[in-house]
């Protein structure tokens, strides 16, 4: 009896230390850039408004660098992209029980460069992700994370498009001056 | 619904992290001039710490309808001056090399950017510190030949235009052509009365635009070093230290120090206070820092003896706003629109990387720099050396290596080319780009007429066998210096892979491995391991022993 109780109480253990040191990177998918970051993120920029008919709009770009740089640092190029749609954020924010869900809003996808010189994707794993909030969330969240692979996949023979300055707070969807999502 | 909120605790703390920055938010504005309250201050706001008000001297009280007019009038005061310039750098665009004999210069070097200074010397010449050189003509001794105001202008409205031979325009022009702006010409007797000490912009006009634009040659020379900010540089801040260029690059008689042909490698004088400073002395961070630059860490300044400060302290290059240009292959260019007109295709960012006139281009920002053994001493491919097409043609190369006292590890920029050979002569060709004739490359995309005009002005026939080398052409990175805590760590060369995984010669623990050495030391810890147990173990048989 003792050995099956230690038994279960050592998988436990192990469960929580392999959930606490792998939970943080299965959140996220990180993908490799044949592009450098201003024309990744222009890329995905174009295949977000390829796919406004499940409600995406842009709705801004940051460079989180220049906050650094105006702080007196440096760090390498960084653009997050982000995105709305009202077609997956709507369902979320009629429902108090989800709109605490808002903060993960708008849809982000990071850009960036590391050491080795090349250009990195960063999406959140919005299908894992949604699975922990229930049936409702999952459902929008994976079609969320269908919609954010087709964020990602580049037809490297189309010319590169220009890069979307557009101001966070300033646009997407049904933006004001505040901005929208 | 607690559930949910922890579950997702993660993911919400990264989201609140991510405060950043609109992308459109630009350099942060010069610091507004403070408004002059008293005469005094205006007097000192005016003339900064000179004693002398250009504004009131009785040579400069009158109209100038050109820029040698104007220098006349300097001259007039500053005797020597001229006679000075004549003997720069500057102004012959010539460099002996007295290590390795070769005559370089922008005059005899064949780059990989615009090429060569040969039969474009019309355009070429916005950056000569002269008037009047259009072609082999020119006199280098005319005294009123010599543009003070290019260097000494403090208005910033005094700009010499590529064509004009090194003038400003004298009258409306339309720049750069058919683009629908138009520029004036300068007030010549305002920039005249109101000359001054060189400054981050003046020296800027050139160096920040060479290779044919902003950004695009050193990678760490653009137009964001005319107000940058500490991230950027932390010698030029403008809001602190805020040096100039010539707060390191002393001059002396008009010969400024500092030199791209033969640079000072390894600077081991020490730091020098500024009334031991040589006319000519090397501007090096150690000539201010010293030898031991790192009071709290001795570990660092052991590295002083095989690293250059600028290989840990610039990162990265092309570190403002601006990409700078890392490739540039010629061999493309020449394609026309289906009506016959030049093309020119934007990236993402708005950098051109194709132009009719010019070929592809590549482009980087925060660039990782390559590293290389340098003791100060750069051999050239000069026009004449030989040529193998199917080889990568070295422009330069920088010398030195781990045995050689004089040598540390540089980081350099490497610019990749591909441009045009006389294959038949078997040598890199001089091509005759801008100008309004009919043999300008830049006009009718015409190798066979560029060529003939190009190699007929170095003395040379064009065999016209035309062909492309690929080349490569290294710049030393020393300007844009990191503020401290942005230098390179332990981690980023100390390990496989690392920044420094390409220098050879010395070891260097976390990237290096010796079979002994690392056997050695597993051997120890396992016997080590093994004495604890043993130990260990002996004690808990002989308490039981006890025991029983």
């Amino acid at each position: 009896m003792i050995k099956l109780l230690s038994g279960m109480v050592l998988g436990i253990v192990l469960t929580g230390v392999l959930a606490w040191t792998q939970a943080g990177a299965m959140m996220f998918n990180e993908y490799e850039s044949p592009f450098d970051v201003e024309e990744t993120a222009a890329r995905i920029q174009a295949n977000m408004q390829a796919l406004e008919s499940n409600g995406w709009k842009l709705s801004g770009i940051r460079d989180p660098g220049r906050a650094v740089a105006a702080s007196g640092g440096n760090v390498l190029p960084v653009l997050l992209v982000e995105a709305c749609s009202t077609d997956y954020s709507k369902p979320l924010l009629k429902d108090d029980e989800t709109r605490i869900l808002s903060i993960l809003m708008p849809c982000t996808v990071t850009v960036y460069k590391k050491q080795d010189g090349k250009t990195y994707i960063g999406t959140m794993n919005a299908g894992l992700m949604g699975q922990l909030f229930g049936p409702k969330v999952a459902g929008i969240m994976s079609k969320v994370a269908a919609d954010q692979a087709k964020f990602v996949t580049f037809d490297p023979k189309k010319p590169a498009p220009p890069l979307i300055k557009v101001k966070p707070g300033g646009g997407g969807a049904g933006g004001n001056d505040i901005g929208g999502c | 619904m607690n559930t949910l909120i922890h579950s997702g605790w993660r993911a919400a703390c990264l989201a609140l992290c991510l405060v950043a920055a609109p992308v459109l938010a630009e350099e942060a504005a010069p610091p507004a001039a403070q408004k002059s309250a008293s005469a005094p201050q205006e007097v000192v706001a005016k003339t900064g710490s000179s004693t002398a008000d250009h504004g009131k001297f009785e040579e400069l009280q009158r109209e100038f309808a050109s820029g040698p007019e104007v220098t006349a009038a300097c001259l007039e005061c500053h005797t020597e001056a001229a006679k000075q310039i004549h003997t720069t750098k500057h102004w012959t665009w010539e460099y002996q090399n007295p290590v390795t004999g070769q005559k370089l210069g922008k005059k005899n070097v064949i780059n990989n950017f615009c090429t060569a200074v040969s039969s474009n010397q019309g355009f070429c010449s916005a950056c000569h510190i002269g008037y009047g050189w259009k072609d082999d003509n020119f006199d280098f001794a005319a005294e009123d030949a010599v543009d003070c105001l290019v260097c000494h202008d403090t208005t910033g409205k005094y700009k010499k235009i590529p064509g004009l031979a090194g003038h400003p325009t004298y009258k409306v022009m339309e720049w750069p052509p058919k683009s629908g702006k138009f520029i004036d010409p300068p007030d010549l007797q305002k920039v005249a009365q109101n000359v001054g000490p060189t400054s981050r912009r003046t020296c800027g006009t050139c160096h920040f635009y060479g290779g044919g634009g902003n950004a695009v040659k050193h990678g760490d020379l653009d137009s964001s070093l005319n107000q940058p900010m500490r991230y950027l540089d932390v010698h030029m801040d403008a809001k602190g230290p805020n040096f100039t260029c010539s707060t390191c690059h002393v001059s002396d008689a008009h010969e400024v120090s500092g030199s791209r042909y033969s640079p000072t490698a390894a600077d081991t004088e020490g730091a020098r206070l500024p009334g031991q400073r040589k006319p000519g002395s090397a501007p090096t961070c150690r000539g201010c820092h010293g030898d031991a630059p790192h009071p709290t860490d001795a570990k660092l300044n052991d590295h002083t003896d095989k690293l250059a400060c600028q290989t840990c302290h610039i990162p990265e290059f092309a570190r403002g706003p601006l990409h700078t240009k890392m490739s540039w292959d010629w061999s493309t260019a020449g394609r026309l629109d289906e009506n016959g007109q030049r093309i020119k295709v934007k990236n993402s960012a708005g950098r051109v990387i194709y132009d009719s006139n010019k070929g592809d281009f590549t482009y980087d920002r925060y660039a990782i720099p390559d590293y290389l053994w340098f003791n100060g001493n750069i051999e050239y491919t000069l026009f004449g050396d030989p040529v193998d097409p199917d080889e990568v043609l070295e422009i330069n190369r920088f010398l030195g290596g781990p045995d050689d006292s004089g040598s540390r590890i540089w980081p350099v920029k490497t610019f990749t080319g591909k441009q045009p050979i006389d294959a038949g002569l078997g040598t890199l060709a001089v091509a005759h780009t801008a100008g309004k004739d009919d043999a300008a490359y830049w006009g009718n995309y015409d190798w066979e007429k560029s060529l003939t005009v190009g190699m007929a002005s170095v003395g040379a026939e064009y065999s016209g066998e035309l062909g492309f080398v690929s080349t490569t052409m290294r710049w030393p990175i020393t300007h844009m210096v990191a503020p401290k805590d942005d230098a390179l760590r332990c981690k980023d060369c100390h390990r496989d892979n690392g920044r420094l995984a390409g220098i050879d010669g010395i070891y260097m623990p976390g990237r290096d491995r010796s079979v002994l050495l690392d056997t050695g030391g597993g051997l120890l810890a396992l016997l080590a391991l093994a004495g604890v147990l043993v130990h260990g173990g002996g004690r808990i048989v002989a308490h039981r022993l006890r025991r029983k």
